[in-house]
């Protein structure tokens, strides 16, 4: 569950990213949040993984309350989350297999249990081929792949995707938002900050539209206005 | 902490300490440096006190009686020197103990020769914690005392050139301690730099600020260990040499030997250069443990 009421951001340079955003994510939902540069997508993410904090307002994930949480609870928190990039962010120098180990063996996962996970969870982004291969090796979508099963590596409740398509052709994107569905389908909740209007009208989904740091709109199969 | 996580540690910090080479052989050279600096001091002082100790020097002033005192005038004496404020213990040597340390020494029978007289006076060897001007006055006022032999002015000039020596070694200490903190600290950076894209991504998956921060931590302490280690074996060889060379030209001067002070030596190296690593690689890491 993920619920912003009237959360409020500014950044110390004065800019206000966000006015009074009032947000409701059940859990197991699939969302799109759309809207032009600038809109404040990016900072609804940030807001998310707690690397900003609200000016004011309330922001609830699950059983913790962002607002007032401490800082020492935030690793505990973010393992609740896994998160996707327009820039992937994987080691150029760690096979596909260490990339996903990584991620498991930094919050103390045992060896033993990351030598089980890590295929596994490859196997349910199709890359159980490329274990071995490095990232240069591998297609954008590919890359996006090896990110995105990363992102779950911990078993996290929520995925959260910022542009992940934004780098990579049609075609691989269209793979890339069938298996976030399909993660969507297994019971997560899915969040997916796009432009790209095709993807967001080809899939149906709820999607929520930012303008300059407010919701103008929030339909189930809602289209993408220009 | 669960052994693996442990092992992970180790072996990153290792990685990083390889990759920086050159400011990690950097740090290691200064902080060598300093310790090894340090410790000379610190070997150069205790030399002094010992020997000024084995001169007798320190503390301690002979009292030396008029030839005919009675027994009972000789223990009146001896108490009022007792009871002199600062004075922590007398010890009395008889003219007879005198005359056997003097045949000892010389090694012939002076009884003999002296047809058992004894030219020797009685003699108190005075301990005092303090004020030894203060002391020294007060037993010269003593009636029945010939001679007070103090030696102040040699042991005061002894202390002052020990006391300008630890000055001088302080600043020293802490110049070079400052000098292997800087660098020590931008060894750290460095490696945090270079491990930055590493960093932001433990930070999204929840790996928490000391998960981050130790490998780091670990690094400045090898840094420690490895500078300490080499720089222990480095007095060592640097002392025994200088040892011999002082023991076989200067032989009135007692120099201790390194074996006697080996562990001693040893733990403060160890314990000086891991506390330099971890404060150096804790002050580069503050803005990390925070969150
Ligand atoms: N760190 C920041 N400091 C100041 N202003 C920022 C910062 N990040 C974003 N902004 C501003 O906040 C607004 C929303 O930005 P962002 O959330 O990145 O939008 P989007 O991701 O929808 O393009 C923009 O006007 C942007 O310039
Ligand atoms: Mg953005």
């Amino acid at each position: 569950m993920i619920d912003f009421k009237k959360v409020r951001k500014a950044y110390p340079n004065g800019t206000v990213a966000l006015h009074d955003v009032t947000l409701h994510v059940d859990d197991g939902e699939f969302v799109f949040i759309v809207g032009h540069s600038g809109a404040g997508k990016t900072t609804l993410m940030k807001l998310l993984l707690r690397e900003e904090k609200a000016s004011s307002g309330r922001l609830m994930v699950n059983e913790f309350n962002l607002s007032r949480m401490s800082n020492f609870k935030v690793p505990y928190y973010r393992r609740q989350l896994g998160v996707v990039f327009q820039d992937f962010r994987l080691f150029q120098n760690k096979t596909v297999y260490e990339n996903v180990a990584f991620a498991m063996r930094v919050i103390g996962t045992s060896p033993r249990m990351i030598k089980k996970r890590v295929p596994a969870i490859l196997n349910t982004v199709n890359l159980l081929d490329k274990i071995h291969n490095f990232p240069r090796e591998l297609s954008g979508g590919e890359q996006q792949r090896v990110a995105l099963a990363r992102a779950l590596a911990n078993n996290p409740k929520i995925i959260i995707a910022d542009e992940p398509t934004g780098n990579i052709d049609p075609k691989m994107s269209l793979e890339i938002m069938n298996l976030l569905l399909k993660i969507n389908k297994l019971g997560k909740t899915v969040i997916v900050v796009t432009h790209e209007k095709s993807l967001v009208d080809y899939y149906q989904q709820r999607v929520v539209t930012l303008k300059d740091g407010e919701i103008i709109e929030d339909r189930v199969g809602g289209m993408f206005e220009e | 902490m669960k052994h693996y996580s442990l092992t992970y540690f180790i072996g990153q910090s290792f990685k990083g300490l390889w990759r920086n080479g050159v400011m990690s052989f950097a740090s290691i050279t200064v902080l060598m440096s300093c310790l090894i600096v340090l410790g000379g001091f610190s070997l150069l002082v205790y030399n002094i006190d010992v020997n000024l100790e084995k001169l007798g020097l320190l503390n301690e002033i002979s009292v030396f009686l008029e030839l005919d005192l009675e027994e009972e005038e000789i223990v009146s004496i001896e108490n009022q020197l007792k009871s002199i404020p600062d004075v922590t213990k007398v010890i009395r040597t008889t003219n007879e103990e005198g005359l056997e340390q003097v045949e000892n020494s010389m090694n012939l029978d002076v009884s003999e020769i002296l047809d058992d007289y004894n030219p020797l006076s009685e003699k108190f060897t005075v301990y005092y914690s303090d004020n030894p001007q203060n002391v020294s006055y007060e037993i010269n006022q003593i009636e029945g005392v010939r001679k007070v032999y103090d030696r102040l002015d040699l042991a005061m000039q002894l202390e002052s050139f020990k006391n300008g020596i630890i000055i001088v070694f302080i600043w020293f200490l802490a110049i070079l301690l400052i000098v292997s903190l800087f660098v020590i600290i931008n060894t750290i950076k460095l490696a945090v730099y270079s491990r930055r894209h590493e960093i932001t991504v433990m930070r999204y998956v929840g790996a928490t600020g000391w998960f981050i921060t130790l490998p780091f931590v670990f690094e400045g302490i090898i840094i420690g260990i490895i500078s300490s280690v080499l720089g222990f074996f480095i007095e060592w060889y640097a002392y025994t040499y200088i040892e011999k060379m002082v023991t076989t030209q200067m032989k009135m001067i007692n120099v201790i030997m390194f074996d006697d002070i080996k562990l001693f030596v040893f733990i403060g190296f160890v314990g000086i250069g891991i506390l330099t690593g971890i404060i150096g690689s804790c002050l580069s890491l503050s803005k990390y443990l925070k969150s």
